[in-house]
């Protein structure tokens, strides 16, 4: 089979042009401030600590499904994490609000009787963080 | 339509669906992760025999393919036909709008970014529909491109040179 190529366009096989160069720097600065951006746009919730009386006891992904059993002062606090959202499933406190606070995906949900504490957040924003209820 | 060009056609819709076909064979380190070999051959027919024959060897292989690797209408065509047809139309588009601006290696990172960039719309039209997850991915997916994009344009542009080079002679 015989090829024809147009003669005109044969510039074209001659390698790289400027403009390709330029292309390759413009395209590599987007991805990176992209990155940048990123970074600074989206610093939240990135991890679970969850705290019994005080002490760090677990530190999880937000990103990866699961559910705990949380061994606090009065009984087992299960924590279920689903979607990027946290809640606490079952407690063995007595009215149960820390339950009903449902799911969260920022800040905090404490169990008082229980003396467990789940936080959700990066390290970064630790300062910051609010207490959404607090389960007497 | 010529009965040579309809070879040349089906020649180069022939190499690039076994491209394409060995590319979804190969393990990835991320799974939507693809090298774009494939965009090679389009590379090639649209600078050497124009639009029309890149965007017809596109559409063969996409579809061909998809129905040897058993996707066909599947999730993942949807986004390999999308990311097809419209990288090929912007690499047609910068071709005959600026035809010397760019070489080989610019038309496929043109290729490889409006790749990204329609199968970041698709995913987020009908799958996601949530802009943080598409938002976080693109960087990623950017960067990647522009180097996929790069050597696979250095290797479209040493296959263009060789087939000019045996036409010649």
């Amino acid at each position: 089979m015989r090829l024809e190529v147009r003669r005109g366009k044969k510039e074209i096989t001659e390698g790289t042009t400027v403009a390709d160069k330029l292309l390759i720097v413009a395209l590599m600065i987007i991805s990176l401030s992209g990155f940048i951006f990123i970074k600074n746009v989206f610093p939240q919730g990135t991890d679970v600590r969850i705290e019994v009386n005080g002490k760090s006891a677990y530190r999880l992904p937000l990103n990866t499904d699961t559910t705990i059993s949380v061994k606090g002062v009065i009984g087992d606090t299960v924590v279920e994490i689903k979607n990027r959202k946290v809640r606490i499933k079952e407690s063995p406190c007595p009215n149960k609000i820390c339950i009903h606070n449902g799911w969260v995906d920022r800040g905090a949900i404490v169990c008082l009787p229980n003396k467990v504490m789940v936080f959700i957040g990066g390290s970064e924003d630790r300062q910051n963080k609010t207490i959404d209820a607090i389960a007497g | 339509m010529q009965l040579q060009d309809k070879y040349r056609i089906a020649l180069l819709s022939a190499y690039a669906i076994a491209i394409h076909s060995f590319e979804n064979l190969l393990p990835t380190p991320i799974p939507w992760l693809r090298l774009g070999i494939a965009n090679i051959i389009t590379l090639a027919t649209l600078v050497l025999y124009g639009f029309r024959s890149a965007m017809m060897v596109t559409l063969i292989r996409v579809i061909l393919s998809s129905i040897f690797i058993g996707t066909f209408l599947g999730p993942g065509f949807i986004m390999s036909f999308g990311g097809g047809v419209i990288s090929t139309l912007a690499m047609g588009l910068t071709f005959s709008l600026l035809p010397r601006l760019f070489g080989p290696v610019g038309l496929s990172l043109i290729g490889a970014l409006f790749h990204n960039i329609a199968q970041l719309f698709l995913a987020y039209v009908l799958f996601v529909q949530k802009l943080e997850p598409i938002l976080i991915v693109s960087p990623i997916l950017i960067l990647l491109g522009t180097i996929t994009g790069v050597v696979n344009g250095f290797i479209g542009g040493m296959l263009i040179k060789n087939i000019v080079k045996r036409s010649n002679s």
